[in-house]
């Protein structure tokens, strides 16, 4: 029995080739995002599972109140770890890691000349690779990181500087605060995409007490916060309870000056918790479901709708099965198979589409997924259940829909009547529509918020702006070094300052009368052709002559008048700044030198003669501003040349202004990329369920049609006739989907302090969006029918 | 085998009430070959919908075998319907997707025919009807006369006990009409009885009996010699 459902149901497919098409790509689109948002759920969830003690290692962490304010402490002193471990009965063991905060210089010692600058070291207790589960390729767990300045490295790292060759008992050189040789003793490898523990560098905690900055790190002697992640081993996960609560005793018996709160979270948990880097990804991670679900249910729609719709044609053959002896249940058994044909050959062009577009999706979300995780069980099993679930239900309308036919009525093509579900077809094309105008209507607002940012006026000119960030082993030759990138023939102008622009700023407080007359005034160091070369306005000029780099001089900005209650022209005011007085030397209107999602606070610019040597040993940020119709490249190249005739030590690397303005956009970004992404297949799955919707319908009126066009109806009137009922579902969809969406996108552009007003024809474009899809989509089945010889349709009545 | 009694039926829209059948009492015995005639709307096609169990009456009793059968659910009715009926209908009704073999061989698989059993069956009916040749074609490939055939051979492929032929030759021409005759009376001569509805007189005149209906009512019958 069930080999003659398959037949039919591969007979059925072939003989109705464009259907078929549309209703397997339809779903299949629908399952290849579910798939794509699945898989992208599951990796967050399951970040930092795959340790084998991952049930016992908790992370410690505190918070201490300091007149009101909580500040949280994500790190720990190092000796905090022995410490607690000694008082703590149900500690196993630790394990401190410290993830060193800038990017190191690391060559191999045969090849010096070929330098890289690298991230993620991690300096790591000697049992790192015991106590996690990151697999060594070479070297035993035990002894790899027991000596000073021994270096365990990641597998790419090992390729990258080793080649083919073994890299174990061979040197490579390290630069933190000064250059230092390690012995690698071990090859790692890659930490999993979905660890939140990441390393291309795993060193001896031991080296680091070796180094100069050793002090930074391990000064305090009490468990306190401090720099390392402590990372703690229960003997038995049911001891977190006992540990805090004993940690907490011993806490609250120290006589500090604050109140101290101890945290143990669970290393599973500290992804999701701590997700202090992207805000952007836990959002995500809450709205990504629902759009799962969502879509997954309009394609599932969609495909329902299309198989009745057709149920026409299957209609006598229904009949004659019941006829020939098929119970009811016979029936809608095999149109659950038929379904579960289709679902199986959706599910499969799903996860082919899902395959070929997750470099794309992961991309736009900045994510990474290793390739094995998409073979991990619990993938596999999230598949499994998507497959059975969607042809669960893909089947149950078509299965009770064409098994409730009675053959005394579809042997004698009298279908139409009792096929039934037309509202709810129109409540579904209602909705699907609502969700695209809706979907259409707030992509077009997020596009022009993200063009509104990158193209206001923000008061300085950010246009051909090179930024080069200059370290401070370029010592005394700075100022050669900006005065020969000055002499190019492309630059027009050279600027320092001591952060890149949008690359941060200094804060200090000035105190008030009361605490809330308190400002916290950010602060830029720069020097005197910043606001120059940045095309910057003076409100008020410092008089000619003044003497602006000294450290007892401002210039200020015009928030900052405001704020401080300085009067109307303040320049000659003094600013109490503390242990400092202040005078306002100047006073430049405002520009915006953060993100446009806030507005621009008080600001105080600290003005440096170039010629001062403060920036070879602070580090700093060389701006050129590149003349108009410069070949680019080969004057970045030229700025190269001069830099490495000064800075062999730290590697040439430039950003555009323009690009670091936009890059602060990035989750907005994403969320546009993703919007419309999700707006197109919205529209695709709408337009599908609209096709099935007027495909049933028109062919139910056929009749209507044939007796209209016999009594003299033209092709038009009929066309109108057939698509207007369809058009006003549409204009409901539009005027459904405008208040939510406008709602929605009100509350999202109250998160930026510049935003735009939504425009009335953002409405009446999703609208015409729409209904021009619709008209499209429909005119095929209307123009078919009303082209059909009415001798036909009426003889088959 | 089948004893109507009082049999109603009637159809309602809001504001009409069409009555189909009235109070129409009948009785078929084993081995008849019964014709039903009657003009357009007497109720012809009503009747043998009920007889075939494919609808249920209003009112009335309907005896099939000595079981009644007239407020069965539509499962038990199903379950009756396919041991005891095999249908034939004016305009073949052979699913277009399926070929001749696999559509004779619906009803074994209905009723759990093991495939050997099916294949044996088929092919036995196949070659009594004489469309052996014709086995692996599709409907669309056969002739009107070769369709109805093949529609005759999925109807008593089963070997029920019953055949209801609605207007078997009304889509044929009259050579093609006789053919599908003369294989009625051979399966009636071999037990089977036949109710067959017709608007033609001379296929009425190969069954044993005349039912003339009006207005969902018996106004004649006429015994064949």
């Amino acid at each position: 029995m069930f080999k003659n459902y398959l037949k039919i149901a591969f007979r059925n497919l072939q003989k109705q080739k464009l259907y078929s098409l549309i209703n397997i790509t339809g779903l299949a689109v629908g399952l290849a995002v579910c798939m794509m948002i699945m898989l992208y759920v599951t990796h967050e969830m399951t970040y930092d599972r795959f340790h084998a003690n991952a049930k016992r290692i908790y992370k410690l962490q505190a918070s201490i109140n300091i007149g009101g304010n909580v500040m949280n402490m994500n790190y720990m002193s190092y000796a905090s770890g022995p410490l607690v471990k000694q008082s703590q009965p149900g500690v196993e063991s630790y394990m401190r890691t410290l993830d060193y905060f800038k990017p190191v210089i690391v060559s191999n010692p045969l090849t010096p000349e070929t330098k890289f600058k690298e991230e993620k070291l991690v300096f790591a207790d000697p049992a790192f690779f015991n106590f996690f589960t990151f697999n060594l390729k070479a070297g035993t767990a035990g002894d790899v990181l027991s000596k000073p300045f021994s270096v365990v490295i990641s597998q790419d790292m090992a390729k990258k500087y080793f080649g083919d060759t073994n890299p174990v008992g061979k040197t490579i050189r390290l630069k933190t605060d000064s250059a230092y040789t390690y012995q690698v003793t071990g090859v790692a490898e890659n930490a999993p995409s979905n660890s939140s523990i990441n390393y291309n560098f795993v060193a001896s905690a031991s080296s680091l007490l070796a180094m100069k900055e050793a002090k930074n790190y391990t000064g305090e002697q009490s468990i306190s916060g401090g720099s390392f992640n402590l990372f703690l081993l229960l003997k038995n996960a049911a001891d977190t309870a006992n540990t805090r609560k004993s940690l907490q005793h011993m806490a609250d018996n120290n006589k500090g000056d604050f109140k101290t709160q101890y945290h143990l979270s669970s290393i599973t948990s500290l992804h999701l918790a701590n997700n202090f880097g992207d805000f952007s990804n836990l959002k995500y991670l809450k709205i990504f479901p629902l759009v799962a679900v969502l879509i997954l249910l309009l394609a599932l729609v969609n495909y329902m709708s299309l198989t009745t719709a057709r149920a026409t044609l299957r209609a006598k053959e229904v009949g004659v099965r019941k006829v020939s002896g098929a119970s009811r249940k016979a029936i809608a058994a095999q149109f659950y198979v038929e379904s579960g044909l289709f679902t199986l050959l959706s599910f499969t062009l799903g996860y082919l589409l899902c395959y070929a577009f997750k470099p794309w999706f992961l991309n736009i979300l900045q994510l990474k997924i290793d390739n094995s995780f998409l073979y991990s069980p619990i993938v596999l099993m999230f598949l499994f259940g998507l497959l059975l679930l969607t042809a669960l239900i893909s089947g149950i309308y078509p299965s009770i829909v064409l098994s409730s036919f009675k053959p005394v009525i579809t042997l004698k093509g009298k279908l139409s009547r009792q096929s039934g579900g037309t509202v709810v077809r129109k409540v579904f094309t209602t909705l699907q529509f609502s969700i695209a105008v809706g979907l259409i209507i707030c992509g077009v607002v997020i596009d022009r918020q993200l063009y509104y940012l990158r193209h206001a006026d923000t008061g300085l000119n950010r246009e051909n702006v090179v930024m080069i960030p200059v370290g401070n082993s370029i010592g005394k030759n700075y100022p050669a070094l900006n005065k020969d990138v000055q002499a190019l023939a492309g630059v027009s102008s050279v600027a320092t300052s001591h952060y890149a622009m949008y690359g941060g700023y200094d804060m200090f407080f000035i105190e008030g009368k009361t605490k809330q007359e308190s400002v916290a005034l950010a602060s830029l160091s720069v020097d005197n052709k910043f606001i120059s070369t940045l095309g910057l306005e003076w409100k008020f000029a410092p008089t000619p002559n003044a003497q602006l780099a000294t450290r007892t001089k401002i210039v200020i900005n015009e928030t900052a008048i405001k704020d401080l209650k300085l009067p109307a022209n303040p320049v000659g005011s003094i600013i109490d700044a503390g242990n400092q007085k202040l005078e306002v030397a100047g006073v430049v209107k405002n520009f915006n030198f953060s993100s446009m999602e806030s507005t621009i606070g008080p600001l105080g610019l600290f003005i440096a003669a170039d010629t001062t040597q403060a920036w070879g040993t602070m580090g700093c940020n060389l701006f050129a501003r590149i003349k108009p119709h410069t070949n680019i490249p080969s004057l970045i190249g030229s700025i190269e040349n001069i830099y490495k005739k000064y800075d062999q030590e730290t590697p040439f690397s430039y950003t555009f202004m323009d690009d670091a303005f936009d890059k602060q956009y990035k989750a907005e970004d994403r969320l546009a990329a993703i919007f419309s992404t999700f707006t197109y297949i919205t529209i695709l799955l709408a337009t599908l369920g609209l096709f099935g919707l007027a495909a049933f319908t028109i062919e139910q009126r056929t009749k209507e049609i044939g007796i209209r066009k016999i009594l003299g109806a033209s092709m038009a009137t009929i066309t109108t006739l057939l698509s207007t009922d369809f058009l006003k579902l549409i204009l409901l969809s539009v005027i459904i989907a405008s208040p939510v969406a406008w709602y929605a996108m009100h509350n999202w552009l109250q998160n930026f302090a510049y935003r735009i007003n939504i425009p009335w024809w953002v409405f009446a474009l999703a609208g015409s969006m729409a209904l021009i899809t619709a008209i499209v989509t429909i005119s095929y089945h209307a123009v078919k029918a009303a082209l059909a010889n009415p001798v036909n349709s009426l003889r088959s009545e | 085998m089948i004893k109507i009694t009082n049999l109603e039926k009637f159809y309602r829209t809001e504001e009409v009430e069409t009555i189909a059948l009235n109070k129409l009492t009948m009785e078929v015995n084993t081995g008849e070959f019964v014709a039903i005639m009657g003009p357009s709307g007497c109720g012809k096609s009503t009747l043998l919908n009920i007889l075939g169990m494919l609808d249920d009456p209003d009112e009335g009793s309907y005896v099939f075998n000595g079981i009644e059968v007239a407020h069965f659910n539509e499962r038990k009715r199903a379950d009756l319907r396919k041991h005891n009926i095999g249908f034939v209908f004016q305009s073949f009704n052979l699913i277009d997707e399926l070929t001749v073999f696999e559509n004779v061989e619906l009803p074994l698989i209905y009723t759990g025919v093991t495939a050997a059993e099916r294949v044996k069956r088929v092919e036995e009916v196949l070659d009594k009807m004489q469309i052996m040749h014709r086995r692996n074609h599709y409907p669309q490939q056969l002739s009107g006369g070769q369709q109805q055939r093949v529609a005759i051979a999925r109807a008593v492929v089963n070997k029920p006990k019953l055949i209801l032929a609605d207007e078997p030759t009304g889509n044929l021409d009259s050579s093609n009409g006789n053919d599908v005759m003369e294989l009625l009376t051979d399966l009636n001569e071999q037990g089977t009885t036949i109710i067959m509805v017709t608007h033609s007189e001379h296929d009425a005149r190969y069954s044993h009996r005349i039912i003339r209906l009006l207005d969902g009512q018996t106004v004649m019958e006429n015994i064949m010699v």
